[in-house]
């Protein structure tokens, strides 16, 4: 029993038969977290509430997007929430696209580019298990605020500095676990 | 200090979780569709925010919101296309190309701006900069961050030198003073937060007429 392939199986269900009851399933599962997630970033219930909605929506229109190949559910459905969540937090209430994220789009120049497969979600997870708590804390929380700015990091009761070294001192350990060289991007 | 070239690593990773501002991600996007490397690792993050999602405590949703969603969704096929372009600016890389651009203003001799119609963050916008083979711009300091990612030419700071696809940040410490040494003019996208001071007094008397 896996409870992620499940969720591969009833978006991939959603895809080809939109299938209502699947997409019932993933809503009772993914709904409640979409919520909780925009709360934490600052969103009050309603908006979130209404957050939640529009991304399982869109998970709805672009089902036959997902590719379990590349990429768990719950992390399929992440990124479509990162790319509706920005512009949900704006405030200006203009629509206008922002950059979006298209997991699978990127071709990688040489084999060992490609970092968006099943196998190295699995390495990432487990990588971010080695890691101190206090570096795994500074990264979850950049998930809901941006900590790139001097007024949000006040909320951690911690200087600027500290955060973004924090930061640093976490990713680069990230990239060691996985391999990837800091710098050497291009 | 060497200068990395692409963004901070707190940057990144801002951008992969959706938490940075938008003029500064249009600025990023940008970066990483000319860094494809760097774009796989940014997707890759994405499998924390999987992570995040999957282990946040659930917050229960309204009583009817699933029945309201159920009638919400659509019976006919979708049109998963990419956006049509938004400018005429054919060389500009994918995530630039969804914006309407302002017109050219001219800002110095071989010198100039055009907006990019991106949503504005506060004070923070995101401009088109085009300076001419062997210019330099006044010599300034922001008043908060900057960042600028080289669509082509190269333009050199103290820094070193920055070609295409190369990012910088320059925050309120930096006097900037950037030299374009190609032989094209250098096109930067540059996300600019609160006014840019010019530096001496010949700055100080450009200053009103720069608006930047």
């Amino acid at each position: 029993m896996n409870g992620e392939t499940d969720h591969d199986r009833l978006i991939q269900a959603v895809a080809r038969t939109r299938d209502r009851e699947a997409f019932a399933a993933l809503f009772d599962h993914f709904a409640p977290r979409l919520k909780a997630y925009l709360m934490r970033s600052g969103a009050p219930p309603a908006a979130a509430d209404d957050f939640a909605q529009d991304a399982m929506l869109t998970v709805w229109r672009k089902a036959e997007l997902f590719d379990p190949a590349r990429a768990r559910a719950a992390t399929w459905i992440f990124t479509i929430a990162r790319n509706r969540r920005i512009d949900v937090m704006r405030r200006d209430g203009r629509v206008l696209p922002a950059p979006e994220l298209n997991l699978g789009e990127i071709e990688p120049e040489r084999p060992d580019d490609l970092f968006q497969t099943r196998e190295d979600e699995t390495r990432v997870r487990s990588a971010l298990r080695n890691l101190k708590p206090d570096q795994i804390e500074v990264i979850q929380l950049a998930f809901f605020q941006d900590l790139t700015h001097a007024e949000v990091a006040q909320s951690l009761a911690l200087p600027l500095g500290t955060v973004k070294s924090r930061i640093r001192n976490a990713m680069i350990k990230l990239r060691s676990l996985l391999d990837q060289p800091v710098g050497e991007h291009s | 200090m060497t200068a990395l070239r692409q963004p901070s690593e707190e940057r990144l990773l801002a951008y992969a979780a959706g938490t940075l501002n938008l003029p500064e991600s249009v600025v990023v996007a940008a970066h990483l569709a000319m860094r494809p490397r760097a774009a796989s690792w940014v997707n890759g993050l994405q499998s924390v925010g999987g992570e995040v999602l999957e282990t946040i405590d659930p917050a229960p949703v309204a009583d009817d919101l699933l029945a309201r969603t159920l009638a919400r969704l659509s019976t006919s096929p979708e049109d998963l296309a990419p956006p049509e372009p938004a400018n005429d600016m054919t060389g500009l890389p994918e995530p630039l190309r969804r914006y309407a651009l302002g017109p050219w203003r001219r800002i110095g001799p071989d010198m100039r701006v055009r907006d990019v119609l991106a949503p504005r963050h506060g004070d923070c916008r995101v401009i088109l900069l085009s300076i001419g083979p062997g210019r330099t711009t006044p010599v300034h300091t922001h008043a908060g961050v900057e960042l600028t990612c080289v669509l082509s030419g190269a333009y050199e700071t103290d820094e070193g030198v920055f070609g295409p696809g190369d990012f910088e940040e320059a925050d309120g410490e930096v006097h900037h003073r950037p030299r374009t040494v190609s032989a094209e003019p250098c096109l930067c996208v540059v996300a600019l937060d609160g006014q840019i001071r010019l530096d001496g007094w010949i700055g100080r008397l450009l200053q009103p007429f720069v608006r930047l």
